[in-house]
């Protein structure tokens, strides 16, 4: 009887601890979080997976001029992560969910070799695949103040593409992660690098930022993907620089050359043409070559989307407390349809771009940040208070300083509102004119052939001069499409970009293609569910 | 048989409406909607629920199941098919937009596997266990074995690539005009699509015409001293021909939705490429057109086969 009394309250003991361990969440211990990052070798993943086409990470913000010095690496060490797992009273008994939304071989082979360092260590974890609401899935918050994660997962793979470094950290705000609970600390830390357009200090706020997150590890960064621009031997961007291809720079296509076909024809091939839609430029402004080589923008950048100068404006200025921007239009702009660019499609733009639910996060906060933008978008105010314009200029007034305004406007293309005033901006990318885009870059487009081709044709009436080619031809393929390969190896491809290894790994071995690697800022990192409790 | 087909018709309406209705359910029953589907995951990430819920509402998205049905119904019945849900273009447009391609294809494929299928089982068959025989039993096999992906890009590798005889893919290119520019375009993916359906006919033509040549009445025309080629052909090959056209009329309705790895690998903008990306996309209007689409066909061709087999077949009787 005693006995019996013994082995029921053994069991009673252990039922307890596993329903704590249940509600606990053990990787809100940052020793659990150190410990994971050391129990990966990314190294030997990079080198073996990735065929040596990525970087070992240790920040989210990419190598180069922003980094952090003296960032500790979490070199790989199973010793030191057992360690800390041990310190950490690690329940060895529970299984880490671990999910991701990537449909790629990659995915799947990096989630087995995450498996197995894990396992080496005493971490057991399982994977799967976000299926159907994959962001309600990814990103559900739980209610403010609530120390119990609305979402179901452990661990979450996935990447951060940046446009401006703020998004690497903007998303770690009190009460708008679904898996970092936030801190004061952390909204200081996101205050000091959104606060200033001082560069010097900008980097500073930064470095501190690299800093403390290296420590703490709401994200394990994994590795930085790069990206690869390929192009034909047969085509010259005559001195054109090289940049990061997913966004727009001056890469000068108004003076690239390509050998004449058989009827002399000089016809540039490229891909990321429309099967049903043309996609708006508001979201992924440089993606498709229909945005890139379709729309111009008030601003132009370098190759590392540093701002340089204007394209569409003759010139701006910024107030030195950094609270207002004024451009200036050069003289006789026209849409590819020969109405007149104005000042008045650039003000339009921005304020239909406020109500349009899905625009880039740096343009959404650039144009909040406006003056009057909040009483604009609520209905209260017909139109935005602090955007002014005078003939051929604009001038904007920030009722908070945005320290990417700059970038925004050489990213952000003004689109016409003569053909567009009519839009319900929640149905934007479902109006008619996306069915063939009027826009104000150097190449307009001709033919549409949906799901087929897109030809393009140089636009006469061009600020930048006339293009030097005769066409410009798409084809509806893109990145990690088995078309691309084919389509290079017919030499029906002359430029184009991928992050796909396997594309790289099979372009470089063409003859007839060269491929350049450029550093972007993109980051696949491990999001880890860091509320106290969890909701599983 | 004008009442036979009447009626078959009449039959065709509640039999769209019950298939329409559990398609929907099917779609339903996915996880998701058009909007999460939209939406990048990186993107939802900043766009509020109130943001999301108004996208859904302007979308028609947040009525009930079988309220959002009804309206679709109505509407399929007043003529008005929808929009795409990701691109508001009429779904009317995208299915005339692509069905063109899809039944090039098609129709190469059916003319070609049918004319030379029947051809060459017949043959094989009235040279039954000879080496012709065999070898083109192993042709055949080969044929209904070696998948379509595979075929089509060792015949892209070897036509398109190595040889530059004729182009990469994609159906039309700038400046084509009239259908001779278009021809080089349909030649390999109608030709390895008519070549695997070749293999198919051949083998069922064979083994028909086999049981045709055993049966009574292929004596009795021999014993009223009939000339070979109206034994075998006349008489011979007509009842053959039964089984034969069954198989070529149920494949009718699988070549408009059923040539999307052939229109993948060739870079085909058929309306089998729209048919999985408006499934992925849970684009449901255009789902739902082309789905009752390929339905009607199944239909379509279920009556035209009894008809036909009526007409070859006088045993055979509608009513």
């Amino acid at each position: 009887m005693n006995k019996f009394i013994g082995v029921a309250l053994a069991a009673a003991v252990q039922m307890t601890s596993s329903l704590a361990y249940a509600d606990v969440n053990q990787l809100s211990d940052v020793r659990v979080r150190q410990a994971i990052a050391y129990a990966i070798d990314m190294d030997t993943i990079v080198e073996t997976l990735f065929e040596g086409k990525a970087i070992a990470a240790d920040s989210m913000i990419p190598n180069g001029a922003w980094k952090a010095p003296g960032l500790n690496k979490y070199t790989y060490n199973p010793d030191k992560a057992r360690e800390l797992l041990k310190a950490a009273n690690w329940d060895s008994s529970q299984t880490l969910d671990v999910v991701f939304y990537y449909g790629d071989q990659l995915t799947a082979d990096l989630m087995v070799a995450m498996q197995a360092y894990l396992g080496d260590v005493g971490v057991k974890m399982t994977y799967r695949k976000l299926e159907g609401d994959v962001g309600g899935q990814l990103n559900a918050k739980p209610d403010a103040g609530s120390d119990t994660s609305a979402i179901k997962w452990d661990i979450a793979y996935g990447a951060k593409a940046a446009l401006a470094l703020q998004e690497y950290y903007n998303g770690y705000q009190m009460g708008t992660s679904s898996y970092t609970p936030g801190n004061k600390e952390l909204d200081g830390l996101i205050e000091r690098i959104n606060g200033t357009v001082d560069v010097a200090k900008q980097k500073t706020a930064f470095a501190d930022f690299e800093k403390y997150e290296n420590e703490n590890l709401s994200d394990i960064p994994l590795y930085y993907q790069q990206l690869f621009v390929y192009e034909s031997k047969r085509m010259s961007r005559n001195g054109g620089q090289y940049g990061n291809d997913q966004f727009n720079y001056d890469w000068n296509i108004v003076n690239w050359t390509v050998e004449p076909d058989a009827k002399g024809k000089k016809v540039l091939y490229t891909n990321t043409a429309p099967s049903q839609f043309f996609e708006h430029p508001w979201l992924n402004p440089g993606v498709f070559i229909a945005s890139k080589a379709g729309f111009d923008h008030l601003l132009t950048a370098d190759g590392s989307l540093v701002p340089t100068g204007g394209q569409l404006a003759k010139s701006f200025s910024v107030s030195d407390d950094g609270m207002s921007l004024t451009f200036e239009l050069k003289d006789g702009l026209k849409w590819h349809d020969g109405e007149a660019l104005t000042a008045a499609d650039v003000a339009w733009s921005i304020e239909t771009a406020l109500k349009v639910p899905a625009i880039n996060a740096v343009f959404a906060k650039t144009f909040d940040s406006i003056e009057g933008a909040t009483a604009f978008k609520d209905g209260s105010a017909s139109s935005v208070s602090g955007i002014k314009i005078d003939g051929n200029n604009i001038s904007l007034s920030f009722a908070k300083l945005d320290p990417n305004m700059l970038l925004t406007f050489s990213q952000f293309p003004p689109l016409p509102k003569h053909l567009l005033g009519d839009v319900n901006p929640l149905e934007f990318q479902q109006h008619s004119f996306w069915q063939k885009p009027i826009g104000s870059g150097p190449f307009k487009i001709e033919e549409v052939q949906m799901n087929d081709f897109v030809r393009y044709t140089p636009f006469a009436d061009y600020h930048g001069g006339v293009a030097k080619v005769d066409e410009l031809v798409s084809f509806p393929s893109g990145q990690g499409d088995a078309n691309v390969l084919k389509n290079a190896a017919a030499g029906r491809l002359d430029f184009g970009f991928t992050k796909s290894v396997g594309d790289v790994k099979a372009l470089e071995a063409m003859e007839n293609m060269k491929v350049v690697a450029a550093d972007i800022p993109y980051t696949r990192s491990l999001r880890i569910n860091k509320f106290a409790n969890n909701a599983k | 048989m004008l009442t036979f087909i009447i009626r078959r018709l009449l039959i065709v309406v509640p039999m769209l409406f019950v298939i329409s209705f559990l398609v929907y359910l099917g779609l339903e029953l996915t996880p998701g909607d058009a909007v999460s589907h939209m939406i990048d995951p990186e993107v939802a990430s900043r766009i509020s629920a109130e943001q999301l819920s108004e996208m859904r509402e302007a979308l028609g998205l947040n009525k009930s199941f079988l309220e959002r049905y009804y309206i679709w119904i109505v509407n399929v019945l007043q003529g008005d098919f929808g929009h795409s849900l990701a691109g508001g273009v009429p779904i009317s447009d995208i299915v005339f937009d692509r069905l063109p391609a899809t039944l090039e294809l098609s129709f190469i494929a059916i003319v070609f596997s049918t004319i030379f299928g029947c051809l060459l089982g017949v043959f094989s068959a009235l040279k039954k266990g000879s080496l012709t025989d065999n070898s083109l039993s192993v042709v055949g096999m080969l044929g209904i074995s070696i998948p379509e992906f595979f075929f089509g890009l060792v015949a892209l590798l070897i036509f398109a690539l190595n040889l530059q005889w004729l182009p990469i893919g994609g159906r039309l290119l700038p400046g084509y005009e009239t259908i001779w520019d278009r021809l080089p375009h349909m030649v390999l993916p109608g030709f390895v699509l008519a070549l695997m359906m070749t293999a198919g006919v051949m083998r069922y033509s064979r083994s028909a015409m086999l049981d045709s040549l055993s049966r009574d009445f292929i004596k009795t025309a021999r014993a009223k001293g009939l000339p070979e080629w109206r034994i075998n052909f006349i008489h011979g090959f007509r009842v053959a021909l039964t089984p034969v056209i069954v198989l070529i009329g149920f494949r009718l309705p699988t070549l408009i939705g059923g040539s999307v790895i052939i229109e993948q690998v060739f870079q085909w903008p058929g309306i089998g490429n729209e048919f999985i990306a408006a499934v992925r996309g849970q684009d449901y209007p255009l789902v739902m057109m082309i789905a009752l689409f390929s339905v009607f066909a199944v239909l379509m061709a279920s009556l035209i086969i009894d008809v036909l087999t009526a007409l070859v077949d006088p045993r055979v009787r509608l009513d």
